[in-house]
C-alpha cells in the first residue's frame, strides 16, 4: 500500500479525492443499483462534492449518493486516476 | 454516418426478408439508460403518431408509436421506461423486463430490441446492453449523441464495437434526426438475423454452479440466453422477484449455486458486475479513445455554481420565479388574442341565431363555457415547455439534489421532488413519475402529496382571479405583483405538500428514509423538436378534455342555469329579472342550498355552485362562472372579460361588491389545497394498489385536502376581516 493511502468509508473522503471501491455494504437492492451505475468493487471514484449528499464521478458519470450509502461503501484512497 | 453497418458474417442474409411488403409490421421495443436521448429518438422515429396509455394492471406509462419505413413497411415502436439494468426493483423496471422476456400479458414480444446507448458514456451503458444482448432477441444499438461524444474528444471505432458486441450499431444524433434512416433499415435487417448471444465467457466453475438454475429457468419458458442472464443476475438478489415467483424450486437451487460458488472462491453477489465490467472495460478500451475532457469540464463548471451551497438554492428559486412570471406575462398576448377571437365568434354566432334558448346554449353554454377554459392553452403550453426544458437540459436532477436536504427533513429523499415538480404541470404524470421511487412507503407518501403542487388546471382559476383583483404593478421594473402572487400560490402548495409528507411519513407511512441514488446527467442543449412534440401532446390532451368533459359539463351547467323558466317580473330592471331567473333555476336552487356551507368563507351562492361544479375538474370553476354570468347577460356582454364582470358584481340585497381582493385570495387558497380532479383520483386509486386499498388512499387524499382547503380559506377570509382587510 503506497504511503498516504488508507481504507475508509467513502463518506470520510474529502472533495477532490480519488478512491477505489473495496466493498459495498448496503442492502441487496441498493447494491444492485449501485453496480448497474458503475459503482462496483474495483471501480475508481472521484469525489467532486462531499456534503450531506455526495457528488461522485464514476466511469464518466456523475452520481449523487446519500450519506447512508456512502458510509456503507468501503474505499481505498490515495490512488492515481487511470 | 449514413453507412449501414452490420456484423459481416450475417450480411448476406440481410436482404432475404427485406422484400417490400407494405403489410409487414415490425415490432420494436426501445430501451436504454435514462438521459441517453431515448425519448428524443422515439419522437424522431414516430413524430406525433404516438399513443399514451398504461400497461395493464399498473400505471407505468405505456408510450407506443408507429411509423412507415422508406419502402412503406410499418414499424410499431414501444418506448420502455429508462433503466440502468434489467431488474425488477421498481414497477417500471419490472415492466421492461416482462416485455423483453415475453412475459407481459398485454404487450407483444418485440421482433427487435433497439438499445439506445449514450456514446459519451459507453462504459456505463454497456452494462444494460450486455444484459439485453443475452435475451435471445435480435438487437440493434443506436449509438446516440455521437456528436456530443466527438465534441468531448471521444472517438469510437464503430466497426470494432460491432465486432466486440456482436450486434448492429448505428451512430445517431436523435435531436437532429441524423442516422434515423439507416437505423430503420437496420431494424428490418436485424429481425431476419439470428439472435445475439453473450459475448463473454464465465469461469468454468461458475458455469457449472449456475447450470441447474439455468435449466430451471429454461423449463419455465425462458430462452437459453435469457435463462443464462437471469441465472447470473439472481445471485445478487436477496429475494425471488415476482416475475420468477412461478419457477418451482428456484430459491433452493439458487442457494445451492451460491454455496458452490463460494466454495470455488467467488463472491456470488458481485459475480455479475465483476464479469460484465471486466468485459466492458476491455471493450471500451479497445473501441474508444478520449483525447480531452472539455465537455465534462463544462458540466463541472456549471455544477460548481448551480450546486453551490448558497448560489444553488438562490438560482433554483430565481428559476422557479422566472417560470411562473413567464407563464403569466408571456401568455397574455396569446390569451388576449384567443379571448378576442372567442368574443368575436360569440357575437357573430349570436347574431346568426334567433333570440332564444338555442342562441343561449350555443353562445353562453358552448362558446362561453369551453372558450373560458381554452384561453388557458398558451399558459399550459408554456408551463409544459419549461418542465420539458428543465428535464432535457439536465437541471431537473440538480433540483432534486438541491431539494434532498429539505425532502429528507420531511422523511423523503430528493428523488421525490421530481414527481412533485412534474405535479406543477399535472398531478397525473406527477403521480405516475413516482414509479421511479423504489420504497413503497416513500412512493405512497409522494403520491398522497403530489396533488398539492399547483397543477396547470389551477392556472385558469389563479389567472382569472389574479388578473381581476391583483394590480399589474412592477417592482424594480421587472418583478410583477401578479407574477409574485402566482408564485406565492405555487409556494403555498409546495410547502403544504412538504408538511403533509412529513405528517404521512411520521404516522401512517412511518419508515426509514431510503438513501439517495441519483444520476446527474451532463448538461445538454434541449432538442427543439422533442420539446415541441411533448408540448403538442400535452396540449392535445388538454384540448381533448376541453372538447369532451368540459363541453359536456358546460352544456349540463347551462341547462341547470336556464331551467325551469319563470315569467319575468317586468316591474324589475333587466339585470334584476335575469338575476331572479338564475335564482329560480335548478343551479340557483342548488347554489342557495349550499350557500350556508360556503358563506363562512365569504362566498355567495354563485361561487358555491362553481365550486360544486368543479369537483370533477378544477378548470370547470371558470367555465361555470362564465356560464352563470353569460346566462345573466346578453350576447354583447360576452365580449366583456369575465374578470371585469366579477370586479363589478354586486350583491342585489346590499349593493356591496361580491368579490373583494380578500375573497379572491381566499378562493385561490381554497383551490391551492382542494383536490378537484377525477383523473387524479382515478390514478391515485390505481397507483396506491387498486381495489379497496386504492380507493381508501384516494378517499383519504380527497378528504384531507378538502378539509385543508376549507380550513385555510376560512382562516384567510376571517383573519383578513379581523385585520381590516375586508374591503
Amino acid at each position: 500500500m503506497p504511503a498516504g493511502s488508507r481504507v475508509c468509508a467513502l463518506s470520510a473522503c474529502q472533495s477532490g479525492s480519488q478512491a477505489t471501491v473495496v466493498d459495498i455494504g448496503c442492502s441487496a437492492d441498493e447494491a444492485c443499483r449501485l453496480r448497474a451505475l458503475g459503482v462496483c468493487e474495483g471501480a475508481k471514484i472521484s469525489v467532486i462534492d462531499a456534503r450531506h449528499c455526495m457528488v461522485l464521478d464514476v466511469r464518466g458519470t456523475r452520481l449523487a449518493l446519500g450519506n447512508a450509502l456512502t458510509s456503507g461503501i468501503t474505499v481505498h484512497t490515495g490512488i492515481t486516476r487511470g | 454516418m449514413s453507412t449501414l453497418q452490420t456484423p459481416q458474417s450475417t450480411r448476406k442474409d440481410n436482404h432475404k426478408r427485406a422484400a417490400n411488403n407494405a403489410d409487414e409490421v415490425l415490432r420494436v421495443a426501445i430501451i436504454g439508460n435514462p438521459n441517453t436521448g431515448k425519448t428524443t429518438l422515439f419522437n424522431a422515429l414516430t413524430g406525433l403518431r404516438q399513443r399514451v396509455g398504461n400497461f395493464a394492471g399498473v400505471t407505468v406509462e405505456r408510450v407506443e408509436g408507429s411509423f412507415r419505413a422508406r419502402d412503406g413497411r410499418r414499424v410499431s415502436v414501444l418506448d420502455l421506461p429508462g433503466s440502468y439494468s434489467l431488474s425488477a426493483g421498481s414497477p417500471d423496471e419490472k415492466i421492461a423486463l416482462d416485455v423483453l422476456l415475453g412475459k407481459s400479458q398485454d404487450t407483444w414480444r418485440p421482433d427487435v430490441v433497439l438499445v439506445v446507448v449514450d456514446a459519451a458514456h459507453l462504459e456505463r451503458n454497456l452494462f444494460l446492453t450486455s444484459q439485453v444482448i443475452e435475451l435471445g432477441v435480435p438487437v440493434v444499438v443506436a449509438l446516440n449523441q455521437i456528436d456530443v461524444a466527438e465534441s468531448e474528444g471521444i472517438a469510437i471505432d464503430i466497426p470494432e464495437l460491432i465486432h466486440e458486441i456482436g450486434v448492429t450499431v448505428i451512430p445517431t444524433v436523435a435531436k437532429r434526426g441524423q442516422g434515423i434512416a439507416p437505423l430503420t433499415d437496420a431494424l428490418f435487417i436485424a429481425a431476419s438475423l439470428p439472435a445475439s448471444s453473450r459475448q463473454f465467457v464465465l469461469p468454468e466453475a461458475a458455469e457449472l454452479a449456475l447450470a441447474p438454475v439455468r435449466v430451471l429457468l429454461e423449463q419455465f419458458g425462458l430462452t437459453k440466453g435469457a435463462a443464462e442472464m437471469e441465472a447470473l443476475r439472481v445471485l445478487a438478489l436477496d429475494r425471488t422477484e415476482t416475475h420468477l415467483a412461478g419457477v418451482a424450486g428456484l430459491a433452493p437451487t439458487v442457494a445451492k449455486a451460491v454455496e458452490q460458488l463460494q466454495a470455488a472462491g467467488f463472491s456470488p453477489n458481485r459475480l455479475e458486475s465483476q464479469v460484465r465490467y471486466e468485459w466492458i472495460t476491455g471493450v471500451a478500451s479497445r473501441v474508444s479513445t478520449r483525447a480531452k475532457e472539455q465537455a465534462s469540464q463544462v458540466s463541472h463548471r456549471i455544477d460548481a455554481v448551480v450546486l453551490h451551497r448558497v448560489w444553488g438554492p438562490l438560482i433554483f428559486l430565481l428559476l422557479m420565479a422566472l417560470v411562473f412570471e413567464s407563464v403569466f406575462a408571456w401568455a397574455n398576448p396569446l390569451i388576449d388574442g384567443i379571448e378576442r377571437a372567442l368574443g368575436f365568434l360569440g357575437t357573430k354566432v349570436g347574431r346568426l341565431l334567433p333570440d332564444g334558448d338555442l342562441r343561449s346554449l350555443v353562445v353562453d353554454g358552448v362558446i362561453g363555457g369551453v372558450g373560458s377554459v381554452l384561453v388557458f392553452l398558451p399558459q399550459i403550453a408554456i408551463l409544459f415547455g419549461f418542465i420539458g426544458l428543465l428535464e432535457q437540459s439536465g437541471y431537473m436532477a440538480r433540483a432534486a439534489f438541491l431539494m434532498d436536504r429539505v425532502m429528507r427533513r420531511v422523511g423523503l429523499h430528493g428523488k421525490s421532488f421530481i414527481p412533485m415538480l412534474s405535479g406543477y404541470a399535472c398531478a397525473v404524470p406527477g403521480i405516475m413519475a413516482t414509479r421511479t421511487i423504489e420504497d413503497p412507503k416513500d412512493r405512497l407518501a409522494t403520491i398522497m402529496v403530489v396533488p398539492l403542487m399547483s397543477c396547470s388546471a389551477r392556472l385558469p382559476v389563479y389567472t382569472l382571479l389574479i388578473g381581476a383583483f391583483v394590480p399589474a404593478i412592477h417592482y424594480w421594473g421587472f418583478v410583477g405583483l401578479q407574477g409574485l402572487t402566482m408564485l406565492s400560490m405555487y409556494l403555498l402548495g409546495t410547502v403544504a405538500a412538504l408538511v403533509a409528507a412529513a405528517v404521512f411519513k411520521r404516522t401512517l407511512l412511518k419508515g426509514p428514509v431510503r438513501p439517495m441514488i441519483l444520476e446527474l446527467p451532463p448538461y445538454r442543449m434541449p432538442s427543439v423538436r422533442s420539446l415541441a412534440v411533448s408540448v403538442t401532446q400535452r396540449c392535445r390532451l388538454f384540448l381533448q378534455r376541453a372538447g369532451t368533459v368540459i363541453l359536456a359539463l358546460s352544456i349540463v351547467l347551462w341547462a341547470l342555469a336556464t331551467y325551469p323558466k319563470q315569467t319575468p317580473d317586468t316591474s324589475l330592471s333587466v339585470p334584476a329579472q335575469q338575476e331572479a331567473q338564475l335564482a329560480h333555476s335548478v343551479l340557483g336552487r342548488i347554489g342557495h342550498g349550499i350557500e350556508p356551507i360556503v358563506r363562512p368563507l365569504g362566498y355567495d351562492w354563485k361561487i358555491g355552485v362553481s365550486i360544486a361544479a368543479s369537483f370533477a375538474a378544477r378548470e370547470v370553476f371558470v367555465s361555470t362562472m362564465s356560464t352563470i354570468y353569460g346566462v345573466g347577460g346578453n350576447v354583447e356582454d360576452e365580449a366583456v372579460a369575465l374578470g371585469q364582470r366579477l370586479r363589478e358584481e354586486r350583491a342585489p340585497e346590499t349593493g356591496k361588491l361580491v368579490y373583494t381582493p380578500l375573497v379572491a385570495v381566499g378562493l385561490m387558497v381554497f383551490y391551492v389545497f382542494a383536490l378537484m380532479c377525477m383523473s387524479t383520483i382515478a390514478v391515485t386509486v390505481r397507483e396506491a394498489g387498486g381495489g379497496k386499498i386504492g380507493w381508501g388512499w384516494a378517499g383519504l387524499q380527497f378528504a384531507y385536502m378538502l378539509v385543508l382547503a376549507y380550513g385555510a380559506a376560512f382562516v384567510v377570509y376571517r383573519g383578513g376581516l379581523a385585520l381590516g382587510l375586508g374591503g
